[in-house]
């Protein structure tokens, strides 16, 4: 064993106070660098991961079959890197009501199964079509805490004249399809189109690029064999909206979650070396070289900080895999774990990270002479803060008050870093406080107004539907005791002209303004007048469409025209629709009515429900309350890396306590010797980081606020919607009072262990082994 | 005197005489023995000093009757008061109000100039900083050291570091004074007038302890020499002070 290991393994035994807080302090921050990498990487570009893992295809070509055909297709490949195909398709209506997963004209594909060298799909519930009537639908992946009873309410579709059965869900990245049957039974549908789903090998970064590619392909094919080519970005511009929503939090939490641990890790390894420069002295002074000096101090804190990095990459892999899996297993990326270069990458950095810190302060170890080392250790120091521990001596402050005020002046570079820590963690606290309160008022607008009870009339295809009209159902839920307000609305996809995608209009009448949804107008006003309707914000920005703008549709063959007149925060539950006024449909099914019932409060939701149940069991009734996916999501999030971050902080507060007792454990002796109690012990060591945690807070909640101010809105508005300004006026005075306070938490946290251990020192042996 | 005023006399104390009583007093660290069955009595006015060879008990017994250190067995009475059965709280107030205690290092705070580190003991009772810092440049005046105030530690000389020690010890009026090795780390010149300055408090009334290896120190400073050999009194004398 060389002098160097004996020396080290020997200083981690004696230190075992300053070994155990680099463990931890390692730990804690290879946690959250693991959580915060992880959630960055994910968030960064979770198209482009979930588009390689299934082979998304750059392009999906339509081709007529009268025209080319399946060898010609196959044989064209001219900078293709594979392909999938040729599978027949068509287009079909359903018919009857709107269901889950079922949703206007469906573009069925037969395909012999969910794999292939393009468009892999993920069959996530269920399996594939084996026989003629088997149908999968194209749906994205629900998350854990999604109800899987509300897709299984589909069990058949009825389209093209043909009833097919549901046997399966499956979610295609490329969006290749609404639905897949077999070939067989493609074949039997008499396929309009044949499909094509190219990956290829050229340059794919811009639109012009692919449809270079595509041209590329079909040189050589029958002119007019091409219908139409959707190349794949199509989809992503899709799909960057729902992850847009997450990605602010996430950036900025692990941006914090990286600073904090830079941060923490340099102050607990460089006080850990500066702190042993008497040491250093005598391991000089009897014969160890520069660089075996170095080589101890790297040994010694690299030994709990290996093991921290690699017990913190598991840590964290395990406190990230189900926050990531839920969230965008959810968003329809598949399952989204933490990848393999954010677990070896981590560890390393940190610790790169650990060796630079101590290498620092060693090598300028290294340099001094032992004399210098032994008295940089342990001489009186010179100038620093003098000037403001005199004025405080002559404050009314009580003594032991003013003497921890004073302290951090003694070491201004380690109260920085220590006050940098407490600040971000400040930051954190106020960032997170804020960020839940938002999303728990964005969360309160649409329960407001969405929540208690909805009810439809059942499906025919499913039980006998109600034989009530739709006034008599309005009147049977008014009658159930506990109903408040009662909204009823047909809703109708109808043709906007100028648009060629359809918009959801549904035509309510009762108590809609007072449920809620004129409170929450964010411009305008509710509508007044037959011709007037509101819209949801979402609605607007998607179709670029604003207070003012009038809308002409077409309603059964018959040309009406509307003009918006206001702009709400949501609509009824469900895809987004304008509201417009009641209007009566003659050709309305009992199952095209939908009834939203608010309870009085206090009213069970279940039992009003059952109560409908079991007064027309030809009605559909759900509740409608529960909480909300997202909220939960970014509140679980935010809660997790705060408490995380603010440990962390308190950690570093912890080890700069440590330090500071163990480098003024002389000054404590006498002061205990000349009276000081244990209690005025810990009252100076303990004020000396919370007035850093006081100045943390001061500091950190502005900036915590203004990071909540700039992240909401640009959430907001990568989801399309519009927030009204109290969702960011969250911050009354106790919220404020409470995170401004968090600092000083935090500070206290962290030095309350090592103030005890100093109240407890023994005098006789501090004072007699100078 | 070394300089500057003459000290004032130290308060009065209790009716008993005895400043220190010590009985049977035993100290064990694990398997060593510190000390064993000291028993010894100090009276108002005196000046011991404790000497012996490195390892015989002296610092483990000044610690013993300064309340830093608690005994394994028998009784310390300080100023009438047990310190051996006292709680922690209790032996700090008593220490506050009752000893002063001078060290080797001279254990100054070096972020505080020379009058708030003599203030500062007074100022851990509650007084408030105005009238700690006037009876602080008093002591620093009557020790000759009132023009070095505002001078940090480091800066001021060995000597006058332990004057201004000395000052902090006798703020709050105690009723017994310990020396731990007070000329140690000094050179001849500084170490004679910390001799002197002892000598004066003694002579004025201050109750002394002086642990020590310097036998000039005990010969001039003290009244009594208790030496001590494997944790028990060897010997106990009385000495005509030399000058």
């Amino acid at each position: 064993m060389t002098a160097v290991w004996r020396t080290a393994r020997a200083a981690v035994r004696r230190r075992k106070v300053q070994t155990v807080v680099i463990f931890l302090v390692v730990l804690m921050c290879t946690t959250t660098v693991v959580v915060s990498i992880a959630l960055l990487d994910a968030a960064s570009a979770p198209f482009e991961r979930a588009f390689a893992q299934q082979r998304g295809a750059h392009t999906i070509a339509a081709y007529d079959p009268a025209k080319v055909t399946d060898a010609q297709l196959t044989a064209a490949h001219d900078g293709v890197a594979e392909a999938a195909g040729p599978f027949r398709q068509v287009v079909l209506e359903p018919e009857g009501p709107p269901k889950p997963g079922v949703s206007g004209p469906m573009t069925v594909v037969g395909r012999d199964g969910p794999g292939g060298a393009v468009d892999q799909l993920h069959l996530w519930r269920g399996r594939w079509p084996s026989a003629d009537g088997e149908i999968v639908l194209n749906e994205t992946p629900q998350s854990d805490a999604f109800d899987l009873s509300i897709i299984d309410e589909t069990r058949s579709v009825t389209a093209g004249g043909r009833t097919f059965t549901v046997v399966g869900w499956a979610h295609s990245v490329s969006g290749s399809a609404d639905a897949w049957v077999t070939p067989e039974q493609m074949a039997a549908l008499q396929p309009t189109g044949t499909q094509m789903l190219y990956r290829f090998s050229g340059d794919v970064s811009s639109r012009a690029a692919v449809d270079h590619r595509v041209a590329e392909v079909t040189t050589g094919l029958p002119g007019g064999a091409l219908i139409a080519a959707q190349p794949y970005f199509v989809i992503k511009e899709r799909a960057a909206a729902q992850p847009g929503t997450y990605l602010p939090f996430l950036g900025t939490f692990g941006v914090l979650g990286l600073l904090v641990a830079v941060i923490i890790v340099g102050n607990v390894v460089s006080g850990a070396v500066i702190s042993g420069f008497r040491h250093i002295g005598v391991l000089k002074s009897i014969g160890f070289t520069p660089r075996q000096v170095v080589a101890v101090y790297l040994t010694m804190v690299s030994v709990p900080a290996v093991l921290a990095a690699v017990l913190g990459t598991v840590l964290g892999t395990l406190a990230a895999e189900p926050m990531l899996a839920d969230t965008f297993r959810g968003l329809g990326f598949g399952d989204v774990g933490v990848s393999a270069w954010v677990q070896i990458v981590t560890p390393l950095g940190v610790l790169g990270l650990v060796l630079a810190a101590a290498l620092v302060p060693a090598r300028r170890a290294r340099k001094l002479s032992a004399a210098e080392a032994i008295s940089a250790g342990s001489a009186p120091r010179r100038g620093r803060g003098l000037r403001v521990q005199q004025k405080l001596s002559g404050t009314r402050l009580p003594r032991a008050v003013s003497l921890g005020l004073g302290l951090p002046f003694a070491r201004p570079g380690r109260t920085a870093l220590t006050m940098a820590s407490l600040l971000l963690g400040v930051i954190t606290v106020t960032f997170a406080a804020g960020l839940s309160d938002s999303i728990i008022r964005v969360t309160e607008v649409g329960e407001r107004s969405g929540r208690d009870v909805g009810v439809r009339a059942e499906r025919p295809d499913f039980a006998p539907p109600s034989q009530r009209s739709d006034t008599e159902v309005e009147q049977l839920l008014r009658g159930i005791p506990g109903a408040a307000r009662v909204a009823v609305a047909v809703n109708r996809e109808v043709t906007l002209l100028g648009d060629n995608e359809p918009i959801l209009i549904n035509f309510s009448r009762a108590q809609v303004a007072e449920m809620g949804y004129e409170e929450q107008l964010l411009e305008g006003r509710w509508m007044a007048a037959a011709d007037e309707v509101v819209a949801p914000s979402q609605l607007l920005n998607e179709r670029g469409l604003k207070v003012g703008d009038r809308l002409t549709v077409e309603i059964g063959g018959a040309r009406s025209t509307y003009t918006i007149v206001g702009e709400t925060v949501r609509g009824f539950p469900g895809p987004e629709g304008l509201f417009a006024p009641w209007r009566a449909f003659d050709d309305a099914e009992p199952f095209d009515f939908f009834y939203q019932v608010q309870l009085t409060e206090g009213t069970d939701p279940e039992a009003y429900v059952a109560a409908i149940r079991a007064a027309d069991p030809g009605l559909l009734a759900w509740n409608n309350t529960g909480a909300n996916e997202f909220a939960v999501v970014v509140t679980s999030f935010s809660t997790v890396l705060a408490v995380l971050l603010a440990t962390v902080a308190a950690l570093g507060v912890l080890n700069t306590v440590a330090l500071n007792v163990q480098e003024r454990r002389r000054d404590l002796g006498m002061l205990k010797s000349i009276g000081m109690t244990p209690r005025q012990v810990v009252t100076m060591t303990v004020t000396s980081m919370a007035a850093l945690g006081v100045v943390g807070g001061l500091v950190g909640v502005p900036l915590g606020m203004a990071a909540h101010r700039w992240v909401v809105p640009l959430a907001a508005e990568a989801s399309k919607i519009r927030l009204p300004d109290y969702v960011l006026q969250v911050w009354d005075p106790a919220t404020l009072a409470l995170t401004a306070i968090s600092g000083v938490l935090i500070a206290v946290a962290g030095s309350l262990l090592p103030a005890r251990r100093a109240a407890r020192l023994t005098i006789a042996r501090v004072l007699h082994n100078e | 005197m070394t300089g500057g005023a003459p000290l004032r006399s130290v308060p009065p104390m209790t009716t008993d005489s005895r400043v220190v009583r010590l009985d049977g007093v035993r100290k064990e660290y694990g398997d060593t023995v510190a000390l064993d069955g000291v028993s010894l009595e100090i009276h108002a006015g005196e000046a011991v000093a404790v000497m012996g060879p490195s390892g015989c008990g002296k610092s483990t017994l000044l610690n013993m009757i300064a309340g830093l250190d608690r005994p394994t067995a028998g009784e310390i009475t300080v100023h009438g008061q047990r310190l051996d059965t006292m709680k922690e709280k209790g032996l700090a107030l008593f220490r506050r109000h009752h000893l002063g205690m001078i060290f080797q290092f001279f254990n100054l705070l070096d972020d505080l100039p020379a009058l708030d580190n003599v203030a500062l003991a007074a100022q851990l009772t509650g007084t408030s900083a105005g009238v700690a810092r006037k009876r602080a440049l008093e002591l620093l005046g009557e020790l000759g050291i009132a023009d070095r105030r505002n001078v940090y530690p480091a800066a001021l000389s060995g000597g006058e570091r332990q004057r201004v020690a000395v000052a902090r010890a006798l703020m709050n009026r105690p009723a017994l004074l310990l020396a731990d090795e007070p000329t140690g780390a000094l050179d001849s010149k500084a170490g004679e007038q910390v001799m002197d300055l002892l000598l004066d408090l003694n002579q004025i009334g201050q109750t002394l302890l002086i642990v020590t290896h310097d036998e000039r120190l005990a010969h001039r400073c003290a009244s009594r020499l208790i030496e001590l050999a494997d944790g028990r009194i060897a010997r106990e004398s009385a000495l005509d002070r030399v000058s």
